[in-house]
């Protein structure tokens, strides 16, 4: 055995860095005597290298996708998907080998630091101590790291993988037939080589960007609007209007948007009918709110409105009443109006509070899966519904939805995904930019 | 001569202001209107006889009050059932969240270790996705650790949808509880775990409590992975059971107002009860300037 001991000042830091780096555990049972935790260590890489031939197996797996094989029954073929998911989650347990690997070396190393400093070398030192003090951070990281890695990640990694294969119906549907990589053969598709397809990815694409920007502008114009109503004016009964106003926040989104369905269908919903009875309308010319395709994007950003404004109401009420009233009452010496007040005191300074917010809604409308897939489902059909599945009012995400569920088009729905993910990922940083945390240089 | 020219003056100003607030109660009362249109007719949809919505009056209880949906909701649909697995999953998703998310968040607040900037980007950069983008995975990984149509299924992907947005949301209001009274803590003796739970942890409560309650109400209504995970009868969850009544081919719109009424009552209660505390959590919480 290597003779094992250290010197108290040091400069044995190098031994115990080779020997935690050579195998886990090494350095605490070697030199520090702490075998408890040594022996724990070294069984999780003794299990690690056990499981190394699945590992190569399945990351092999991940880069071949199977072969076909039509002899075989169905069960026993290569079922493309589930290798590449089993690739993916192998690469995150690699991923956490590594890291637990680091964080021995690095025990190893501050317990090291630990005995120069005390000259007691820890070996009965309790576990559960520990890692209710010096390891808590790692402790308390793990679930969330573990959660985050196995059932986000992992899931939006495969998801970008399947943007570069074939993976769609009717041809290439595991188990029956194998899926390949192909490159970029999808993105050429969408982007020009189709003219269908292409065409509705523009069309949907678009009406994206516009649903997303007016319906964060009139929510927030609206919401800004009913706040400085209610906080401006004499009104006794505020209060009641308030609890009034943020009935739609508070009711589910799926519960109010399936309300509205029904109420606007342009048969038999009671909006027409009403219209009818009252004597505005006829019959034989009942407005189609839902089934014409420019009116029901109308439609579809004025019943946001009426959902979302209470959001930006509460917020903007939140802000206002932090603006200190002196700035108010030196603005009325001066001989301000109160449209003065407002748009040189009371705006400029909830727009500077509410930006990221603004920019957040911004995000979130373009992902506003249940304000489109419950209030619409995508209608009316448009020229190309047929082979694409987009609809008029569908954005990308109920287009993803649609092309994974209905078409099992998984590969186009991907590079939707990744389309959505170019263009947002800027927000999220500029937003990350923006934090207090970050600019004063503690992250 | 000069007064009676002030008095004018003044007079008129008054009579500018009442004009002004009869205006705007006239604007609020009509925008009360709109906002009330559709519930009101959800209410009286749920307690109105008939079934499709070509048979509902188009004044509200018009045709009278029933409860005849009600009984049925119970009687004859598995309505408890879903209400109890909602409950379970609804409640296993409250704790966990709160679990992961709140020790995570302190330690993001208090503690320097490599990556954190990456780790704290990526969490932000992933919150933007709805999880459904990875659905096809996420069914895959529950497969394989033999979570289909399990409710603690569905719990373990709610949590790992909320973690990434309510990380920050809760460390942000970490950020705010000073520094010094962990200090004193530690100078004392305490580990970092004693801190947290005896000093942290109280002040921190009111946010705790926020994410408690935002992540158990968040699994009621949620209808897309539930559709995908949970399909044996048993494990049926309010929505799923709910839009059963709203599908294309059959249309008992009374039906499904009658259930979404029971949910949403208990909704409203908690918005307009922690009105404040949404306030702050909304704009101070996730990304403050």
């Amino acid at each position: 055995m290597i003779a094992a001991s250290i010197s108290q000042d040091g400069s044995s830091k190098k031994k115990i860095l080779i020997s935690s780096l050579l195998f886990m555990g090494l350095g605490h049972i070697l030199y520090l005597k702490q075998y408890v935790k040594g022996i724990l260590y070294a069984l999780i890489e003794v299990l690690f290298l056990l499981f190394t031939p699945t590992v190569y197996k399945k990351i092999v797996g991940l880069i071949t996708l199977g072969d076909p094989h039509p002899e075989l029954p169905i069960k026993q073929r290569d079922h493309s998907m589930f290798m590449m998911i089993d690739g993916i989650l192998i690469l995150a347990v690699v991923f956490i080998f590594i890291l637990l690997y680091y964080l021995s070396v690095q025990n190893a190393l501050s317990d090291y630091k630990d005995y120069c400093a005390t000259g007691i070398k820890a070996k009965n030192k309790n576990i559960f101590a520990e890692l209710g003090n010096k390891s808590f951070p790692i402790v308390g990281l793990m679930p969330m790291i573990l959660l985050v890695l196995f059932f986000v990640v992992v899931p939006l990694i495969f998801s970008a993988c399947v943007a570069f294969t074939n993976y769609s119906a009717p041809k290439n549907i595991p188990p029956n037939n194998t899926v390949d990589w192909v490159g970029l053969d999808n993105f050429r598709a969408l982007f020009g080589g189709d003219a269908t397809w292409s065409g509705a990815l523009g069309r949907v694409a678009t009406w994206t960007l516009v649903w997303a920007f007016f319906a964060t502008l009139t929510c927030y114009a609206g919401g800004m609007i009913m706040a400085v109503i209610l906080q401006e004016s004499k009104i006794k009964i505020k209060p009641f209007f308030r609890s009034i106003f943020i009935l739609p926040y508070a009711v589910p989104t799926v519960v109010s948007m399936l309300v509205w369905q029904n109420l606007l269908n342009g048969s038999f919903g009671t909006v027409n009918r009403s219209l009818i009875a009252l004597g505005f309308l006829d019959k034989s010319t009942v407005i189609p709110w839902l089934s014409d395709v420019t009116l029901a994007r109308f439609v579809v950003i004025l019943i946001n409105l009426w959902a979302g404004f209470p959001y930006f109401m509460l917020l903007t009420m939140g802000t206002m009443t932090s603006i200190s009233n002196e700035q108010y009452e030196a603005a009325g010496m001066d001989g301000c109006t109160k449209t003065q007040a407002f748009r040189y005191i009371t705006l400029p300074q909830v727009l500077y509070q509410t930006m990221p917010l603004i920019i957040m809604s911004f995000t979130y409308n373009i992902n506003n899966f249940g304000a489109i897939f419950f209030l619409t489902g995508g209608n009316p059909i448009v020229a190309d519904s047929t082979i694409t599945s987009a609809r008029g009012t569908d954005i990308m995400v109920t287009w993803i939805y649609k092309l994974t569920i209905t078409l099992l088009k998984y590969n186009y729905a991907s590079v939707l995904a990744v389309c959505i993910f170019v263009v947002l990922a800027p927000f999220a940083i500029y937003n990350f930019r923006r934090t207090k945390s970050y600019k004063e240089g503690e992250l | 001569m000069v007064e009676t020219q002030f008095d004018k003056k003044m007079k008129r100003e008054r009579i500018i202001s009442k004009i002004n607030t009869g205006l705007v109660i006239i604007f609020l009362i009509l925008v009360t209107l709109i906002v009330l249109y559709p519930l009101v007719y959800l209410v009286s949809a749920a307690f109105s006889p008939g079934n499709s919505i070509s048979s509902l009056n188009i004044i509200p209880f018009g045709d009278g009050f029933t409860i005849e949906h009600y009984r049925r909701l119970f009687r004859e649909t598995n309505y408890l059932n879903w209400f109890k697995n909602t409950l379970i999953i609804a409640t296993g998703t409250a704790f966990s969240t709160v679990a992961v998310c709140a020790i995570a968040a302190y330690v993001f607040s208090r503690f320097r270790f490599p990556f954190k900037k990456g780790m704290m980007l990526l969490l932000l950069i992933l919150q933007i996705f709805p999880s459904f983008v990875g659905m096809v995975a996420i069914y895959v990984i529950l497969l394989r650790i033999g979570g289909l149509d399990t409710l603690w299924g569905m719990i373990l992907i709610y949590t790992a949808g909320n973690v990434p947005y309510n990380t920050w949301l809760v460390k942000s209001y970490v950020d705010s509880v000073p520094r010094s009274l962990d200090e004193a803590a530690r100078i004392d003796g305490a580990s970092n775990a004693r801190t947290y739970f005896q000093i942290i942890l109280p002040l921190t409560k009111p946010i705790i409590v926020f994410l408690a309650i935002s992540s158990f109400t968040g699994p009621w209504m949620e209808y897309i992975f539930s559709k995908m995970i949970l399909r044996s009868n048993e494990n049926q969850t309010l929505a799923l059971g709910l839009f059963s009544f709203v599908t294309e081919k059959k249309n008992e719109f009374t039906t499904f107002c009658a259930g979404a009424l029971l949910v949403a009552i208990p909704f409203v209660f908690f918005f307009t009860l922690t009105q404040k505390m949404l306030v702050t959590s909304l704009s101070a919480g996730a990304l403050k300037e």
